[in-house]
């Protein structure tokens, strides 16, 4: 198995954001508009969206012991799930998994919101205002979504984000390895942190984001067991829209439209 | 300690984890917030800004009560057994010398007991009361526990915890570095600050040994150049005083004044200074430089006065200085009380910003809310090439020169600094070779040959050849200081870099491997001050017997005919027991007990000038001997201005801002002006987090938003609840992102040696401003 991932250590991060810079110059990503901070402390934009890929998210400080400040930092993009909801409920089959990864194929995305929908992180965006100016080898566009492709597109060795880690908070490899290298480093900041966590080695069939938390996952916003979104009710979705589609003409307006009747109809 | 490294210096903190990781080590963060460093430390304790001395003085004091001190080297590498005058006193702050009205001190009673031969006494008992441990021990009695707690705000729990770890490393195999940087410095108390953590690791046997030592961590990448260089007013380059007009108007009294000893114990390296200042002096003047006119020491500009920072402006202000360029440099945001160094700005003839964009300093004549038209200075912009866009050396704090390459052309007319100072020398030559001048000799006679035959720009090459130095006479690279001359036969720009260009450029060395004893000196990778040594005073890494104190983390070793390891420290013919480890002190020992400051022997605790209370160690508020310059004003007072005001930096904007304001990358991660307050303070004032808010005092106010943390908590400081206010420093009203700039409020003291303002430590008030 030459599985990839990505391992996210919370306990070594020191919230540089370098991982979250990194991603827009190797992306050519434009800076979104911000005014003071987005989120709690110094989070900035609030989330990911169409044009932030990752992203370093700063909580509020945990003081239940004032001479051992629990102060959490976490790098979160894509998790690229095996088993991803985006993939599945997307109506034009964009989304693949490619390498272990889980790409959005531009060519193929009408910009429907489906994947926002389903992803339970709140990963993809659809891009709202042409961006055309930026973009590496594909120009950002409106109409259609975009999220990190763990540098599938543009391709180097290793992702921008994980490249640039000063502190190996964000490392990057095979993900047998790093599944190894977490519990091994669960077992060492326990005495530290009584009740942190592995996230990623189960969740969606394993995802390609392995992240140790200080503490339970849902402290961090993290879905605990996370279910599949119903294929029944995909199937259904998908049925509707197949029949739609052919009065859409190809125009990824109309497309878009045929999907939200379809996805009404069904509720 | 003065240093949140994961914020400032992500990089390092890469090798402080991975010391926690791969060596258990503990980490022991101190600092009024929780910053990132804090959230990744083993154990950590705030402190009330500008309280440095306490805390430290407190752990010195738990060392000495309980007898936690490294014995051996304490007895044999320190001046703990020196005994020092009976006219020595101490009394309520104050050392004996002081003069009220000058706000000075003379040092004469800070003297060592001589013998016969002028040799320092010793009580090696150390039980003698005027010997330097007893006087430590009795000075330091005074902070308790209880004393640090009711004046830094850290409980006497958590003090106690710090104090335990760290001094649990005076073992002789344990070790611990300190980390520091502006919260240490920019302090009234600056330079004893940092004297205290020499005091503490001098005591813990931790200075001259593989992990140990004090770091500071510089501001920017080659701070550590520009000292060696004598970028500061009172040095000149490689460490030697700066001349003094009325004390050194000769060169026989200028190298009269070289520190000297009989103690044969002592290689008192300073006894060479003058060959190092008569190398310099013809490296700058050439052949006009002779023996009969002392090398045209005459030329040399010498200090009439202390000109630091702060004094600059004031000299502008007074009209006595009327130009002025600023290279790299952007006062209007980086220096303190900026709406008087507007105005000080505002009196110059003429002012050249040599920058990679317009600054706000470069714009101070059309900044927001002033008509251009009234202001009469003339202002040139130079742009200038970045780091990449030429090549060089950079120093790092490890004294490392390394050198770097041009990557890319830089666009436009962009120059590098080297090629702008050429081409304006060469301008002000001509102009004085046709026009005259009132002293002429030194412009016209000084030797500059920088740009080779057939070149039309000048080579960094041939600069770092010259600071390397050269025999005068046949032109020949030096391979070390020890063969400069103070007879005009060598000349050399700067003699710790002698040994870094001798034939071969050793600063563009890239070498890996790790080299001797394993502990990652990596001697052929670049080039290191001086002679390649990787730790300065190594001799104090091992015993009398030339043993190492730590086996496992080995520097050097004298196996009874020759040091292995490291480049010995002091010259490789002595062994341990026939000299003392710190070479550049005359009496060759660790001072615990130090002479050379202009404010005392021992860090003593004040307040800073503008403090919240009372100082509670002793009846003197403010550092007696700071500098205190009456036409600045009044400072504010806790009456009106009840909250302590400190500034900092965030990852994402580099010092005064000109370089990150532009990046949009950058700006989206802190696209604003921010102050961070508690959130007790922010209910008392009404503030709610990213409110908008004034902050101000009797210097300015400003506005900025505000970032309601608990990561900042008040304090308890004689009993009652103190409150800060933090504030980035970076914005101004130049480039793309603008803000203002926190530094209108900072106040123009400094510190009493280095004069560097105290940034870190004043007073103000904040409320929430109207919709």
């Amino acid at each position: 198995m030459n599985k990839k991932a990505f391992l996210v250590d919370t306990t070594k991060c020191s919230g540089c954001r370098a991982c979250q810079v990194a991603c827009k110059q190797w992306n050519n990503l434009p800076a979104e508009s911000t005014t003071f901070f987005g989120g709690p402390e110094y989070t900035n934009p609030a989330e990911l969206s169409a044009i932030t890929f990752n992203h370093v998210k700063f909580f509020p400080v945990d003081l239940s012991k004032p001479e051992k400040p629990v102060w959490t930092i976490m790098h979160k993009k894509c998790y690229h799930c095996e088993n991803a909801n985006c993939q599945n409920a997307c109506p034009e089959n964009a989304i693949r998994r490619l390498d272990g990864w889980t790409v959005i194929d531009h060519s193929r995305c009408i910009g429907c919101g489906a994947c926002t929908e389903a992803c339970v992180y709140n990963v993809p965006h659809v891009l709202e205002d042409d961006m055309s100016e930026y973009g590496t080898e594909q120009p950002l566009v409106s109409g259609k979504a975009y999220k990190c492709h763990a540098c599938t597109v543009n391709t180097r060795d290793i992702p921008a984000c994980a490249s640039v880690c000063p502190t190996n908070a964000l490392t990057y490899g095979n993900r047998e390895d790093l599944v190894k290298k977490a519990k091994a480093r669960l077992d060492k900041v326990k005495p530290e942190y009584p009740h942190a966590s592995i996230y990623g080695l189960k969740e969606f069939d394993g995802l390609g984001v392995i992240t140790i938390l200080k503490n339970s996952p849902d402290k961090f916003g993290l879905p605990v067991n996370p279910k599949p979104i119903s294929a029944e009710k995909i199937m259904t979705i998908h049925a509707m829209y197949a029949f739609l589609n052919h009065f859409t003409l190809g125009l990824p307006s109309l497309k878009r439209t045929a999907y939200r009747i379809s996805k009404n109809l069904v509720g | 300690m003065g240093s949140n490294a994961a914020e400032n210096h992500p990089i390092s903190f890469k090798w402080v984890e991975k010391a926690i990781e791969e060596r258990n080590a503990k980490l022991i963060v101190v600092d009024p917030r929780i910053t990132k460093s804090a959230s990744l430390a083993t154990l950590y304790a705030p402190l009330r800004s500008g309280t440095d001395i306490a805390f430290l003085g407190g752990i010195i004091n738990y060392a000495l009560q309980k007898n936690l001190i490294q014995k051996e080297y304490v007895l044999e590498y320190t001046n703990a057994s020196y005994l020092v005058s009976t006219d020595f006193k101490f009394d309520d702050g104050l050392f004996s010398g002081y003069d009220a009205a000058k706000r000075k001190y003379d040092n004469k009673t800070w003297a060592y007991q001589m013998d016969e031969k002028g040799v320092p006494k010793q009580d090696k008992s150390l039980k003698d009361p005027q010997c330097v441990y007893q006087l430590l021990k009795t000075h330091y009695s005074r902070y308790t526990p209880e004393k640090v707690e009711s004046i830094t705000g850290c409980p006497q729990k958590t003090f106690l915890k710090v104090a335990e770890m760290f001094v649990s490393t005076h073992k002789p195999d344990k070790v611990a570095t300190i980390m520091y940087a502006m919260g240490t410095t920019q302090h009234t108390v600056g330079t004893q600050n940092v004297r205290a953590f020499s005091v503490l690791q001098l005591l813990m046997g931790n200075m001259g040994l593989a992990g140990g030592g004090i770091n500071a961590l510089r501001g920017e990448s080659n701070v550590q150049g520009s000292t060696d260089h004598g970028l500061l007013y009172h040095i000149i380059p490689g460490y030697l005083p700066a001349p003094d007009s009325k004390k050194h108007a000769t060169l026989a009294q200028y190298n009269e004044s070289a520190p000297k000893t009989n103690d044969p114990m002592s290689i008192n390296w300073w006894s060479n200074r003058p060959k190092y200042l008569v190398s310099m002096l013809k490296a700058w003047y050439g052949d006009a430089a002779t023996k009969e006119n002392d090398f045209c020491y005459d030329w040399f500009p010498k200090l009439s006065k202390p000109t630091p920072y702060i004094v600059l402006f004031e000299d502008m202000l007074k009209g006595v200085i009327k130009g002025a360029f600023y290279m790299g440099t952007n006062p209007i945001v980086g220096g303190p009380n900026t709406n008087r160094a507007i105005k000080a700005m505002e009196n110059l003839d003429w002012l050249v910003a040599a920058d990679l964009w317009e600054t706000d300093s470069a714009i101070f004549w059309r900044r927001p809310g002033v008509n251009p038209e009234k202001i009469k200075t003339e202002v040139f912009l130079l742009p200038a090439a970045a780091s990449i866009e030429k090549e060089g050396s950079v120093s790092n704090s490890g004294r490392w020169a390394q050198w770097r390459y041009k990557a890319v052309k830089p666009p436009g007319d962009a120059k590098p600094d080297l090629d702008m100072l050429d081409l304006i020398l060469k301008e002000v030559q001509s102009l004085y070779a046709k026009e005259g001048g009132k002293f002429p000799d030194p412009i016209l006679k000084v030797n500059w040959n920088y740009t080779a035959e057939g070149e039309h720009e000048p080579s960094p090459h041939l600069v770092a050849k010259e600071i390397n130095g050269y025999t005068w006479a046949d032109k020949k690279q030096l391979e070390s200081f020890m063969l400069l001359k103070d007879d005009g036969s060598t000349a050399s720009g700067c003699w710790i870099y002698c040994g870094s260009y001798p034939g071969e450029n050793l600063m563009a060395r890239r070498g890996t491997d790790e080299g001797p004893n394993g502990i990652g000196m990596y001697p052929g990778w670049a080039w290191c001050w001086p002679i390649n040594r990787r730790i300065i005073y190594n001799r104090a890494s091992v015993n009398r017997k030339g043993q190492p104190w730590d086996p496992k983390r080995a520097v050097v070793t004298w196996d009874g005919t020759a040091w292995k390891g490291d480049v010995v420290d002091g010259g490789a013919k002595f062994g341990p027991d026939t000299k003392n480890p710190f070479i550049m002190n005359d009496e060759g020992v660790g001072r615990l007990f130090a002479k050379g400051l202009v404010d005392g022997p021992f860090p003593e605790h004040f307040e800073p000038m503008e403090s919240p209370v009372q100082n509670m160690l002793n009846s003197q508020k403010v550092n007696p001997a700071s500098l205190i310059l009456e036409e600045v004003g009044e400072f504010g007072s806790v009456v009106h201005y009840p909250y302590i005001g400190t500034s900092y930096r965030v990852t994402e904007h580099w010092q005064a801002g000109a370089m990150t304001r532009n990046l949009p990358w950058l700006t989206e991660l802190v696209p604003d002006m921010f102050c961070e307050i508690s959130p007790t303070l922010a209910k008392l004032k009404g503030i709610k987090n990213g409110d908008k808010v004034k902050i101000f005092n009797n210097r300015g106010k400003i506005s900025a938003f505000a970032l309601v943390t608990e990561r900042i908590r008040p304090l308890k400081v004689a009993g009652k609840d103190v409150e800060m206010v933090g504030m980035i420093w970076h914005f101004g009203q130049g480039c793309s992102a603008t803000g203002d700039s926190c530094n209108l409020l900072t106040p123009s003291i400094g510190d009493a040696n280095t004069m560097i303002p105290e940034y870190k430590a004043f007073l103000v008030d904040i409320k929430k401003e109207e919709a």
